[in-house]
């Protein structure tokens, strides 16, 4: 027999741009192969524990080479965090472990993110010119430093206590389905899980294959196709394209962004459920919300909760006898904390502050807005609703101009187009030319609206069909996808964060 | 058990009727109506002023359930 050699080798090396992607053919194929192994393993936890850890760490070297190394740095770390903090018994002690702790892994973090921002911010200020450090963001770090540092908190506030287990808490921290792009999980729901029996339900498996199906629908077919055939060409040169097509485009990018980052957290919540792991819901719905305080108990929720709990509630109860004051001050700091969580860049601080200021303004019209309601006697109406949800829907989707366009100027070049070049004419030649993105975008948008019981239905229907059936499904739908899969399989979107 | 003078300073709060509200230790704050993130410092803010009591910022985030903030108030009580 002969092995073909540099095949093997490929598998085990690290190669800066071919990561094991969810919905490439050889990560399907790893974790068929995981799958059967876990399950032989059902009875013994630790053989299934050191499972879960190895081929974790082998997935994110795959994608980040060698700083899998800081990665288990992190978890070591971490993990003696916890216990002395737990194990400190004077509480000004527990704060100053706490402290250090928070310092180490925003160090870590910021030392990656942001030292080129602040640095050519200071060179700005002082002006002078500085030259960029060659500094390479490791893969996900955004990502698993909230996890530890939730840890770390949670037992700062008597929430957990720590874990005597470093196998769990490793797992914890690289656990492969939420490593690179989250959800960002709670020990708190995640430990225990980690000593529970691997038993999975009938229900399980078709919520996890509906799910992933699901997922690679949204990121490949709808994704990947509307931004490589239409919105990545529109934001490189606005100018080049009327009003009506950045208009679309920008519409078009909410779609995209949406179905990359929730497509990528239904796979990744799929699969973890497959292995007999519940992660936390990470979007629900969120062109429903009524209100953009809505939006974000919808949106990227793992994000939203965790500076929700760690950030806003402590600045808020320090604030709290400003009155409305304080919790516009704790909201805005909070939202330029959510885009500078993004990246280190200006636009990602204007997208977060104008959520920021969104939500400032409804909280200070509040009362008057329920009053003219009452007057209007719109209250509970259905056309308050729909009213409600377009506006809020415009309002992020404004907003997500400055997230996705690479400059200021870009995104003023664009908003420019939409108001003073629209030619609302060139929407017929535009759907003749770009039908399929057109149906996309159009079809996209509205699935989003459709009833929360479908979802419940299909998994349902999943559920009854035979063994055989199911695996035939997940097998058409992979087929279908790879039929229309437009290039290469696109990175998320979220991978850079 | 959740103390009537309590309950009444959230209810009034947050324009309730405390006839129709049940309180149990382990109630959650998301689990009342309209105590939200937003309005959870005023609900705070209305519980120091009637108790005449100052909690640290750490006592409240501690707080998982009405229960734990009824306990809190009581040690409050008797260390003044």
């Amino acid at each position: 027999m002969n092995f073909d050699l540099t095949k093997i080798s490929s598998l085990l090396s690290y190669d800066p741009n071919d990561p094991l992607l969810f919905g490439s053919g050889l990560f399907l194929f790893l974790f068929f192969f995981l799958l059967l192994f876990y399950r032989l393993m059902a009875n013994s936890r630790n053989g299934r524990i050191l499972l879960l850890t190895f081929f974790s760490l082998y997935f994110y070297y795959k994608a980040s080479g060698l700083f899998v190394l800081l990665l288990i740095f992190n978890a070591i770390i971490n993990f003696y965090f916890g216990e002395w903090i737990y194990k400190s018994a004077k509480h000004n002690k527990k704060r100053i472990i706490l402290i250090l702790s928070i310092v180490f892994n925003l160090g870590v973090l910021g030392y990656f993110k942001y030292t080129n921002f602040f640095m050519q911010l200071v060179a700005d200020i002082a002006n002078s010119s500085y030259d960029l450090f060659d500094i390479i963001l490791p893969i996900g770090i955004s990502f698993y430093t909230f996890k530890s540092l939730s840890y770390i908190i949670d037992i700062y506030l008597d929430m957990i206590k720590p874990t005597e287990d470093f196998k769990s808490f490793a797992l914890y921290v690289f656990f492969f389905p939420n490593i690179l792009a989250g959800p960002i999980d709670r020990a708190s729901k995640f430990l225990p899980q980690i000593q529970n029996e691997y038993i999975i339900t009938r229900k399980d498996i078709a919520m996890g294959l509906m799910l992933i199906m699901m997922g690679l629908v949204k990121k490949i077919m709808i994704a990947d196709y509307i931004s490589l055939n239409f919105v990545d060409r529109v934001f490189e040169s606005p100018l080049r394209f009327t009003g009506v097509e950045n208009l679309l485009a920008v519409y078009g990018y909410t779609l995209q962004l949406y179905c990359d980052f929730s497509g990528y957290s239904d796979i990744a919540i799929g699969i973890a459920l497959l292995l007999g792991f519940k992660l936390m819901e990470n979007f629900n719905y969120p062109f429903k919300a009524k209100s953009i305080a809505d939006f974000w108990r919808r949106w990227h929720i793992s994000l939203s909760s965790w500076l929700l709990d760690y950030v806003f509630r402590p600045l808020q109860i320090k604030f709290r006898d400003r009155g409305v004051a304080g919790n516009v001050s704790a909201i805005l700091i909070t939202f330029v904390l959510i885009g500078l969580w993004h990246g280190a860049s200006w636009a990602f601080i204007i997208w977060g502050l104008l959520h920021g200021i969104y939500m400032s303004i409804g909280l200070w019209v509040n009362k008057y807005k329920k009053s003219a309601y009452t007057k209007l006697k719109l209250s509970d109406t259905k056309l308050l609703g729909f009213g409600q949800i377009f506006v809020t829907f415009n309002l992020v989707t404004f907003s997500f101009v400055f997230f996705r366009a690479d400059s200021f100027t870009n995104a003023l070049n664009v908003l420019k187009q939409i108001f003073y070049f629209f030619k609302p004419e060139i929407l017929i030649q535009f759907a003749e030319a770009y039908t399929p993105t057109l149906v996309l975008i159009i079809v996209g948008l509205a699935l989003n609206f459709s009833p929360n019981s479908w979802m419940q239905k299909s998994v349902n229907i999943i559920e009854s069909l035979p063994v055989a059936f199911q695996a035939a499904l997940l097998t058409f739908v992979i087929w279908i996808v790879v039929q229309v899969q437009y290039a290469d399989l696109q990175p998320f979107i979220y991978f850079k964060f | 058990m959740i103390s009537q003078r309590l309950k009444i300073v959230i209810c009034n709060e947050l324009n309730l009727n405390p006839n129709l509200i049940d309180l149990y230790n382990n109630t959650e704050a998301n689990e009342i109506p309209g105590w939200d993130s937003l309005n959870h410092a005023n609900v705070i803010v209305a519980i120091e002023k009637n108790y005449e009591l100052r909690f640290t910022g750490l006592e409240i985030l501690k707080c998982k359930n009405i229960g734990d903030l009824q306990n809190l108030i009581e040690l409050k009580i008797v260390k003044s």
